[in-house]
């Protein structure tokens, strides 16, 4: 049975690894806005997030465990150097360069956040020396706290400005709420309370985060500007129809019309060249592959695991589900990558890392 | 239990993907394809040549020339930008700002100046925006052998309007431009776009569909550039017709170097065919400045003068036609048998009419209708006038063919205006008295007709009756345009124009005739003349309206010099002109 999931598991990253492959191919195919070399680039990767998987899937479960808070703090003294050191793209500061090679550490965070968030929900928390009733106590214990650790690195994120991944990283945590068995009225309460905060939340967002929001209400507002690419990806994908234009033939991608397309779009090249079924069975390669995650979760008897496996499946369904609804409108434009098809490397590296965790902790079913 | 939820909702977001799949790819798909087709395929028109406009011997008064346009795609001066390693901000404005300075050089114009109409005319990443337009052949090969450097640029070719003339025929062959709104609203089915250029007035525009040539076009397949990938098909620009009208330009040349630049109007038909010879509107323009690269306030500061150049007061200007109606007046009171041509009145000078004086312009003592009109005698008239009474005056107007569109071959005729009790009822002006009546009779107040009217009025007169279908075209392409060749018959004795004409006849003939200096040795001319009073305290309109029958074509004609002064100019200017045109075999 744990078999079983490690060969499904290795079985549906590789379908997807290959799919993203064939789509990059053909994104930069004799193309002067998209090099081929991101293609090749891809490919090593691809070699390297395999080989990262493996290794991973083999180390000591106990030492995810044991190294949670300090890799957490490492990544939020990196986050903040990003801040002020870090490379400029597409105005925005996400990168660092570390021995030559360019990070970008908020991808790490994705995964630390999701480690860290198991830890401390797994009952070993730091002791608290107040008096306190035990409705405050679990406010402060279960919410407060662990929301003001993930937030420190939300809020770096943000100000990069990278506001898809600071909202990934807060499904994260109100799915980790949830999973880890918080009362409802709690988390209903939580809620309750960011969605007053979000008007004002509206005033901080940079002018271009606010008008991406404005856009995908309305892509027709600004067809040249934010609203390009909404529609020329809607149109990539609805033209590709059932069966697509065919390997290479999409005119949309071929032509240049979609930006972006290697990275945060390539999704758009693969619903034009292989149509509906292509883009399909993509979905359902996705699909399998949290299915297995989930039956991972269900079956850890520990909750440190039960809750990172939890967390890892969401990170990857929802990273799975935004970039797709984006690309055809369903969801607002908001810079997240699809899992292991997306070129980029820090991306791409990290979910070999969690996938390898995943792996991991089906092999261990309890960890003491 | 609650990882199961978990499962659920993940699974709901699948299965809503999945579904915005569905819709995104088929139930809208076809809709995407059309999108997707429409992104890369891109039809460039190509307009093709205008006709070319001839006067009646063959001479080319409207050509086509090719010009040269220069334009820069914004996407491009980017994309230079950012391939030069760096894609921070600076890089972009450097692009643009080398390049406007080369161009600027080659084109000897301020660099700042060429910028700025970059960034006036930028609209879309992707459309070329146009910097300068109609340089010189010399300019472009610089240009095009610089594009290594600049890619962005690019030099279009395209064929311009141009009239080699100039003034010669301005008013009556208009000019070209961009097609209005309201053109555009009227003839959309006729495959006009909103670039395309059309025709303007005269016969530009009048004749515009035979004049277009039929767009053809490149239909190209494009990248998000707009940037050519291959040439799916191409359709040959057809030429427009050629036209022939029945004008001749050196008359027109004559016409105006007479007039030199005095408002007024010279109309010169064969009153025989109704062939327009001549058709001159003063001040003119020339018609070069709508279709050049000219500065832009070169057309603002024909609009704006006071005295209307581009009006084609031929056609377009109504004006009072003073003496030259009392023509009409001796048809009426003949025709009604109110007088008979030996129906003598007596000038003294004036007219009393009741406490009101009415002046006539010299003493003529006795006269009869020949005299009358030869002499040009108020007094007569106002005798007449009063048999008449105002409504018969109107009726024979109208029935002459004054206050009503000539339908010439034009557009924007005006009507002029022949008023009367109901008119004047109609515009709440108050009632008619019996001094309207005497005004009218000598073609003052409100009555206003246009040159042309009184050309063909004068026509009518010459051959008894009929009203000729005045126009200017001759041909299209090789067929002979016939369909203007109608005429109308006013029923009116032949026995009542001879005595007309005999009273015009005299007033050349006659020592004392107002249009005696126009007696030309060798021409049979005959005329009215008329010096209309106008208001606000201005100089007289003169007039001078007839028919001439010379050894090759017998013409009818009307000289009009607004505010001229006495009608003795415009007779002086019709003596050269015929003298010129005598010279020339014209007449």
């Amino acid at each position: 049975m744990q078999r079983d999931i490690e060969k499904k598991i290795w079985l549906y990253t590789i379908l997807i690894i290959g799919f993203g492959l064939v789509a990059l191919y053909s994104a930069s195919f004799e193309n002067v806005r998209v090099s081929q070399q991101v293609f090749y680039d891809q490919l090593v990767f691809a070699g390297l997030g395999l080989s990262v998987m493996y290794v991973i899937s083999r180390v000591d479960y106990r030492h995810f465990y044991d190294t949670a808070y300090i890799f957490y703090a490492l990544n939020i003294l990196l986050l903040i150097l990003v801040l002020y050191g870090g490379r400029d793209a597409l105005g925005a500061r996400r990168w660092i360069e570390i021995g030559g090679i360019n990070f970008q550490p908020s991808e790490l965070t994705k995964f630390l956040v999701i480690l860290m968030l198991a830890r401390y929900f797994s009952k070993r928390r730091p002791m608290f020396l107040f008096d306190l009733t035990e409705k405050i106590e679990v406010i402060l214990l279960e919410i407060v706290f662990p929301f003001a650790l993930a937030g420190i690195s939300m809020y770096l994120i943000f100000k990069q400005p990278d506001l898809g991944t600071a909202i990934l990283l807060f499904g994260i945590f109100v799915i980790m709420l949830f999973a880890g068995r918080l009362k409802m009225r709690y988390i209903g309460g939580f809620l309750a309370l960011v969605m007053i905060m979000i008007p004002f939340g509206w005033h901080f967002l940079k002018p271009y985060q606010k008008d991406r929001l404005l856009v995908f209400l309305n892509p027709n507002i600004d067809p040249l500007g934010a609203g390009y690419t909404v529609i020329q990806s809607k149109i990539a994908v609805g033209s590709g129809k059932i069966f697509g234009k065919g390997w290479l033939a999409g005119t949309q991608n071929q032509l240049n019309f979609l930006p972006e397309r290697h990275t945060d779009f390539i999704f758009s090249v693969i619903g034009e060249e292989w149509g509906l079924a292509g883009a399909l069975l993509l979905v359902f390669f996705y699909v399998q592959l949290i299915n297995c995650g989930l039956e991972i979760a269900e079956h850890m008897k520990d909750k440190f695991g039960m809750l990172a496996a939890t967390g890892v499946v969401a990170m990857l369904a929802l990273q799975a589900a935004i970039n797709i609804g984006m690309v055809i409108g369903l969801f607002p434009v908001v810079g997240i990558t699809l899992p292991f098809v997306s070129y980029g490397r820090t991306s791409f590296l990290v979910f070999a890392l969690m996938l390898g965790f995943l792996i991991n902790i089906s092999r261990r079913r309890t960890v003491f | 239990m609650r990882l199961k939820i978990i499962r659920v909702a993940i699974f709901g977001l699948f299965v809503l993907i999945a579904l915005g799949l569905f819709y995104t790819q088929v139930i809208q798909g076809q809709y995407f394809a059309r999108l997707s087709t429409n992104n890369r395929i891109r039809v460039v028109p190509v307009e093709g040549w205008r006709g070319q406009l001839k006067d009646h011997n063959g001479k080319v008064l409207a050509d086509n020339r090719l010009s040269y346009d220069v334009m820069v795609t914004p996407q491009e001066i980017q994309s230079t930008a950012l391939s030069s390693k760096d894609s921070s901000g600076l890089r972009e404005e450097e692009g643009g700002e080398s390049l406007f300075r080369f161009l600027g050089q080659v084109l000897a114009v301020d660099p700042k100046a060429v910028a700025q109409r970059y960034s006036r005319g930028k609209t879309a990443p992707f459309v070329p925006v146009v910097v300068a337009q109609d340089i010189s052949k010399e300019q472009a090969i610089v240009i095009e052998e610089n594009r290594y450097r600049f890619p962005s640029v690019l030099v279009q070719e395209s064929y311009r309007r141009f009239y080699p003339l100039g003034e010669n025929s301005a008013h009556l062959l208009g000019y070209v431009g961009k097609i209005s709104t309201a053109q555009r609203e009227l003839s959309d089915e006729y495959g006009y776009s909103m670039q395309s250029i059309v025709g303007h007035s005269g016969v530009e525009e009048y004749y515009d569909s035979y004049l277009r040539g039929e767009a053809g076009g490149v239909q190209i397949e494009v990248n998000s550039r707009g940037q050519q990938v291959r040439l799916l098909g191409f359709r040959e620009a057809q030429k427009g017709q050629d036209i022939t009208l029945t004008i001749d330009s050196d008359l027109q040349q004559d016409a105006l170097e007479l007039i030199a630049q005095r408002p007024g109007a010279v109309v010169v038909m064969d009153m025989d065919s109704g062939e327009v010879l001549g058709l001159v509107s003063s001040p003119g323009f020339d018609p070069n400045v709508f279709v050049g690269s000219r500065p832009p306030g070169e057309i603002g500061q024909l609009f704006s003068n006071p005295l209307a150049p581009v009006l084609n007061r031929t056609i377009q200007g109504a004006f009072p036609p003073g003496s030259v109606f009392k023509v009409v007046m001796a048809i009426a009171g003949l025709h009604t048998q109110k007088i008979i041509p030996d129906t003598t009145f007596i000038c003294p000078g004036f007219y009393q009419l009741k406490r009101a004086v009415f002046r006539c312009t010299h003493v003529h003592g006795a006269q009869n209708l020949i005299g009358g009109l030869a002499h040009s005698c108020n007094v007569y008239f106002y005798n007449v006038g009063l048999r008449l009474g105002s409504e018969t005056i109107s009726r024979y107007a109208r029935w002459m063919g004054l206050g009503e569109k000539t339908s010439i071959d034009l557009p924007y005729e005006e009507d002029g205006l022949i008023p009367g009790r109901e008119q004047r009822a109609l515009e709440g002006k108050g009632g008619w008295r019996a001094g309207d009546t005497l005004n009218m009779s000598i073609g003052q107040g409100e009555i206003q007709v246009t040159p042309l009217q009184l050309a063909r009025l004068m026509a009518t007169v010459a051959r008894n009756g009929v009203i000729v279908q005045p126009h200017v075209i001759k041909a299209i392409g090789d067929t002979p345009v016939n369909q203007f060749s109608y005429e109308r018959r006013v029923k009116i004795d032949e026995t009542i124009f001879e005595t007309v004409r005999q009273g015009l006849r005299a007033a050349v003939t006659d020592e004392a005739g107002t249009a005696h200096v126009t007696d030309i040795p060798g021409l049979f001319l005959a005329g009215k003349t008329g010096t209309a009073q106008t208001s606000g305290g201005k100089k007289t309109h003169a007039w001078f309206a007839g028919y001439a029958k010379g050894k090759n074509r017998n013409i009818a004609f009307c000289i009009l010099l607004e505010h001229g002064g006495s009608s003795f100019n415009a007779c002086l200017m019709a003596r050269d002109l015929f003298s010129r045109m005598m010279a020339k075999n014209i007449l």
